[in-house]
């Protein structure tokens, strides 16, 4: 036997003898924990992107295509290209769903930088009850306030003669609704950190209220106010119900009601479903990833219904 | 100076003193606020109980204020349909599917949760992404993985769960699995579980990172194993916040609409109060019946609330 052979024999030994002191039950248990996690979490998003680049052909082969063998756009001609045939006109829904979420956001912000403001630095009879008040919206579920709400609106529609099915508009009122309370609350909470004495010092000096907001109160808390304004967008973003109940007119749909629609379609075409999915996913993940650390930490003070 | 501050008290709305204008400005700046939420929140939510009382469809609802009063005639209604009541083994009805799909994948999520927090309480290499992928389920909207799922679940022969089934022997065909009474149910508690784990190992993981390490130490000397330290020191520190994941679940999975909707359109078993109240209102277009079911839910969320504050207030009494 050559040496060459006993130190390749020493080694594997050594390999071994490594192996078992490192692992442990422990450490196995964790590993195949994580896998399992990250697999089942990974998985249905891999399966959403990879069969939005897949043929026809290959949605409905004779066996699931775990890897589509070339990045085919069909899914997205279909919803983009007016020269495909069943042109689906996806921009539209896009541009319809920025309409909706990028107002119900700014307007959450400035309307609970208001709201928070009064409720944090101004002393007047009523202040608590209004931030107690506003945590009760948290027990009304949206299915509740649908009837009623569909209801009242469409007899003020009928009474100064506005549309209440197919308006944005009231879409957006609907979103302020829900998201406006949480926005306060948190946004109060935030305020109160700030010390009240910079705020002060600006009043002595000759500022004006509103000076004092926009230069002093406003810059200090930029990180609570990006929040806010992410949170109202993505659920701005997301919302199916409302829009399901007040948007019949396909002009007028946003994202997850065409999504919806695509999907109910006589002729399932489930590679197009995830294409439209992939992108009305992808910039919630990215706005989720870039500004991770404020999100989890509204997440955690429960601040997000759903 | 008496006078000018009773004429305060009466008159802010008027008054030239200083807190009188401060009171002015506060009320200014919240007015948009509280006319949204009340116009658009609490209103309805009282409406909501009188729309109960009265007989309302798509032909009276251009005049709803004159609606006729026709007292519990929709509770009446609800309670006696066939989709609502117990009606045997092989048609639960939906209090029924409601109690056990909202209960059991409240308590599915919290075990979830609480396996993800202690998974990633551990510091290993890459830990911060793993817990950015962890919160996928739940910040991605909810039609996209619905839809995922219900592609995943397809009963055609390129549907993934079908395939892998029948290539390792355990089905003989394809099965529309979310179109299966009985089953249905199951992928809906799953899909539920899925989805909101991340939100309860988020607050779960706040808690753990909370926890004494002296604790441990201290176990560690007294001879005490992992599980042993899991059921003496882990488990009675985040008991509180158990609790409370618990209860908020429970009461947001109660009133889900969108996921079941999306997965099932409540049909093969799945049917749960908020989709019946959705069928009522918009697909029968009996408003009225659909407010009662919405205000049943709510009684019996009250019921429970108040029945799960007094049980914790006599524990913690007690302890």
């Amino acid at each position: 036997m050559s040496t060459l052979d006993q130190y390749e024999k020493v080694k594997k030994a050594n390999f071994i003898d490594h192996l078992a002191k490192t692992l442990n039950w422990e450490k196995f248990l964790f590993a195949v924990g994580l896998f399992f996690f990250i697999s089942m979490i990974i998985f249905p998003f891999y399966w959403m992107v990879s069969s939005s680049f897949k043929s026809g052909a290959e949605i409905a082969g004779r066996a699931p295509v775990y890897i589509p063998s070339s990045l085919r756009l069909d899914a997205y001609r279909e919803l983009f290209d007016p020269t495909w045939k069943s042109f689906q006109n996806f921009g539209s829904n896009i541009i319809n769903s920025l309409l909706v979420a990028i107002p119900t956001a700014l307007i959450a912000v400035v309307l609970s930088i208001m709201g928070a403001y009064a409720s944090a630095r101004l002393h007047f009879k009523g202040r608590e009850w209004i931030l107690n008040g506003v945590l009760i919206v948290y027990l009304f579920p949206a299915v509740l306030l649908m009837i009623p709400l569909f209801a009242m609106l469409s007899k003020l529609g009928q009474t100064f003669g506005f549309n209440v099915q197919d308006n944005l508009v009231i879409l957006v009122l609907t979103y302020l609704a829900q998201t406006l309370p949480v926005a306060l609350y948190m946004l109060t909470n935030y305020f109160r950190t700030i010390p009240d004495e910079i705020e002060q010092a600006a009043l002595i000096d000759g500022c004006t209220r509103f000076e004092v907001i926009w230069r002093v109160t406003i810059p200090l808390a930029i990180p609570a106010l990006v929040t806010v304004g992410i949170y109202t967008f993505m659920i701005a973003w997301n919302e199916f119900l409302y829009a399901f109940i007040f948007l019949n007119d396909r002009a007028t749909f946003t994202i997850p009601i065409k999504i919806n629609t695509i999907f109910n379609d006589p002729s399932p075409r489930p590679h197009v479903v995830m294409a439209a999915s992939t992108i009305m996913t992808i910039p919630i993940i990215v706005l989720f990833l870039a500004f991770e650390k404020y999100l989890s930490q509204g997440l955690t003070s429960g601040s997000v219904k759903g | 100076m008496a006078e000018t501050a009773s004429s305060k008290k009466r008159f802010w709305l008027f008054s030239k003193s200083m807190h009188a204008s401060e009171v002015r400005l506060a009320w200014l700046l919240i007015l948009p606020t509280a006319l949204i939420v009340f116009g658009l929140v609490l209103f309805p939510a009282i409406f909501s109980v009188w729309i109960s009382f009265h007989k309302i469809g798509l032909y009276n609802l251009n005049d709803v204020f004159h609606a006729p009063f026709i007292g519990f005639d929709n509770y009446k209604a609800v309670l006696n349909d066939f989709a609502f009541k117990w009606g045997g083994p092989n048609q639960w009805g939906a209090w029924v599917t409601t109690i056990f799909y909202s209960f059991i994948s409240t308590f599915l999520t919290l075990i979830g949760g609480l396996i993800a927090a202690i998974l990633l309480n551990r510091p290993f290499r890459g830990r911060g992404l793993a817990r950015s992928v962890f919160l996928f389920p739940y910040v991605a909207p909810v039609i996209s993985v619905a839809f995922v799922w219900r592609w995943l679940l397809d009963p055609r022969p390129s549907g993934v769960l079908n395939h892998i089934l029948i290539n390792l022997g355990l089905l003989e065909t394809q099965q529309a699995f979310l179109a299966t009474r009985g089953l249905a149910i199951w992928l809906v508690i799953i899909f539920q579980a899925w989805r909101y784990f991340p939100f309860a190992m988020l607050m779960i993981l706040a808690r753990l990172q909370a926890i004494d390490d002296t604790l441990y130490e201290a176990a560690a000397v007294d001879g005490a194993n992992s599980w042993q330290k899991f059921i003496s020191i882990t488990i009675p520190e985040i008991r509180y916040v158990l609790g409370a994941i618990f209860l908020l679940r429970l009461l947001w999975t109660f009133n889900k609409f969108d996921d079941i909707w999306l997965l099932t359109g409540g049909g093969y078993g799945t049917n749960v109060l908020p989709i019946l109240t959705y069928q009522f209102s918009f697909n029968m277009y009996d408003f009225g019946k659909g407010a009662a079911t919405a205000m049943i839910m709510m009684a019996a969320l009250v019921v429970f609330i108040i029945g799960y504050v007094l049980i914790i207030m006599r524990n913690s009494e007690e302890s």
